[in-house]
């Protein structure tokens, strides 16, 4: 077992690694190993990863910067796995550690589970838990394979905090030529204000029932009123493009648990729902007294949301403390 | 130019059933197309008609995935040709050994510009099987485009991430896997309807493709499919006047801590 049972973390977001060292650490007592986080960018970043708990650092020096993509690391990481065998690599699940993960895997002649909601150790076995058929169901499987392939959400694990002493076990690794580059042209940032829904306590929450984009300043004055987040189903987001997408809620978006949830508009598809339903409490606002979202709430208003949610502002507004 | 579009039928999950130990159950469940692969389909149908060349759609599965409805719906959204590889060892594959399967059976389809995929699959969603197919082939592989331009024969994507959207060059042949709102699928007419059933139709088993029994082997146990935890609810509707109910609502949430 001994030299199966470290367990390596890799995302290209910091703060993505911490929550990722965190999970890690947690399993780490069932593993009995050490964990290690595999660092693409500068020393700094290196040196953050042992400031939030991994015991060694393997750190690849990206001398160009963010002109090279971080899916690069593909080849050096896949080399790494291979001669050292780690038990378990948790990389973050955005779109790039998706094509990483993807990519190594194929290399290795193995699978991954994507975005797993919860790894366990059982008997010395890891256990998986993620969603299947758009939240329709709930999948247990344990992975087999000297070393195991998993991605993780954001929210899925807790960073432990910048609490470590710095110093510890940097490893400079050597870069293996990537067999194909592509050319990057340019690169537009999008305009999105970042939002982190996970630790929003109150959320307000757009559907397709809300008609037109400039509607959404009723649900913005709501917003306002409850001191709660923006968050909205996929294909405000996707598709009508009227929010940024770090703002919808469901299986392949935030996993949220609010004290409160608004749904404005929102008819409850199983596929948003799952990512909402473990909030402690559920409002709806709705048309459509059939509406599915409305076998979930605990507190229903159904009728127009253009007269009731302006209402809802106003008394919230006006409430006496 | 000739694109291969890969798709994978699965059971519509509408048709779900919960059995009472809480277990679930897709025996009864229909099998349909899901709209990720459309899109993907339809993003190949737009290149090929701006470029000349011809769209192949692929999948294996199942004897399910065989079926004449389906078929006929797949060639019906513009395919010019269609290649199944047909096993029931393939039911309820995983990434790893979709991938490879798919793989081999791409190499007997011949010389190909670009693979597309959708953004994953109705089932699993594990959104990988383009990127493994495409490190398999060992050629230039990325997920996430949103966009596919053709300039002097090379592909100009665009690919969303979450926070930028990257303009990428790369040379061909290349595995994309496209996002969910790059292109609209069409609504097939019916001329395209009749004339799927006359499109030619090459189905596979994994021993025509050279596929050997331990590529199917699977690499992970899958212990239980439950439906999800379900939480109680208070279920009240707030009745009256919508100034009342609104009331209702502003003091429940108040005698609740909730404000």
């Amino acid at each position: 077992m001994a030299e199966f049972s470290e367990i390596w973390v890799f995302s290209e977001k910091p703060s993505f690694t911490a929550e990722l060292i965190g999970g890690g650490r947690s399993l780490l007592p069932a593993v009995g190993g050490r964990l290690t986080a595999v660092i693409y960018g500068s020393r700094e970043k290196a040196e953050e990863a042992i400031q939030y708990g991994a015991d060694r650092v393997l750190w690849l020096e990206n001398p160009l910067g963010s002109e090279v993509p971080v899916e690069n690391i593909v080849p050096t990481l896949a080399r790494q796995i291979e001669d050292q065998k780690p038990r378990l690599v948790l990389i973050g699940t955005t779109r790039r550690g998706r094509a990483v993960a993807g990519r190594l895997a194929a290399r290795l002649g193995t699978t991954v589970i994507t975005d797993v909601n919860q790894l366990t150790y059982q008997d010395g076995e890891l256990l998986a838990r993620h969603m299947i058929f758009g939240g329709g169901a709930v999948r247990l499987e344990k992975p087999r394979g000297e070393t195991i392939l998993a991605t993780a959400g954001l929210g899925v694990f807790v960073s432990p905090g910048l609490g470590h002493p710095a110093g510890g076990d940097i490893q400079k690794i050597e870069l293996v030529e990537p067999e194909w580059q592509v050319t990057l042209r340019d690169r537009k940032v999008r305009m999105a204000a970042p939002v982190n829904l996970v630790a929003a306590r109150k959320i307000v929450c757009v559907g397709r029932g809300v008609g037109k984009k400039e509607d959404l300043s009723l649900v913005e004055d709501l917003a306002r009123a409850l001191n709660a987040e923006i968050a909205c189903t996929r294909p405000i987001a996707e598709g009508l493009n009227w929010l940024p997408r770090e703002r919808y809620i469901g299986v392949s978006g935030a996993q949220v648990r609010p004290d409160l949830y608004v749904g404005v508009g929102v008819s409850g598809q199983v596929q948003h729902t799952v990512g909402m339903s473990m909030s402690r409490m559920v409002v709806a606002i709705n048309k459509d007294a059939n509406a599915p979202i409305f076998s979930q709430t605990d507190y229903s208003l159904v009728g127009d949301l253009y007269t009731l949610v302006p209402l809802l502002s106003e008394a919230l507004k006006n409430r006496k403390p | 130019m000739n694109i291969i579009v890969c798709y994978k039928p699965t059971p519509d999950a509408s048709d779900i059933v919960v059995r009472a130990d809480g277990s679930i159950s897709v025996e009864r469940a229909e099998w349909i197309l899901s709209p990720f692969d459309l899109q993907a389909v339809e993003a190949g149908m737009r290149l090929a008609e701006a470029a000349g060349g011809k769209v192949m759609a692929l999948s294996v599965g199942p004897r399910q995935i065989s079926n004449s409805k389906l078929k006929k719906d797949m060639l019906s959204r513009g395919p010019d040709e269609l290649y199944l590889v047909v096993d029931d060892a393939l039911a309820g594959a995983d990434t790893a050994v979709t991938a490879r399967v798919l793989t081999q059976a791409v190499r007997k389809m011949g010389s190909f510009d670009l693979i597309l995929f959708g953004e994953g699959s109705a089932d699993l969603y594990f959104q990988q099987v383009g990127l493994q197919v495409g490190e398999l082939l060992c050629i230039p592989t990325l997920n996430a485009i949103s966009k596919i331009d053709l300039e002097d024969g090379r592909l100009v994507v665009e690919r969303s991430l979450e926070d930028e959207i990257e303009v990428l060059e790369t040379s061909m042949p290349a595995a994309l896997s496209v996002t969910t709102d790059i292109a609209l699928p069409r609504l097939p007419s019916l001329k395209e309807i009749l004339k799927a059933s006359k499109k030619p139709v090459t189905e596979w088993t994994l021993t025509d493709i050279d596929v050997q029994g331990g590529t199917v082997k699977a690499h992970s146990e899958i212990v239980a499919v439950q439906a999800p935890p379900h939480v109680e609810r208070k279920k009240v509707v707030l009745e009256g006047k919508p100034a009342e109910a609104v009331q209702s609502l502003v003091d429940a949430l108040q005698k609740e801590g909730i404000l």
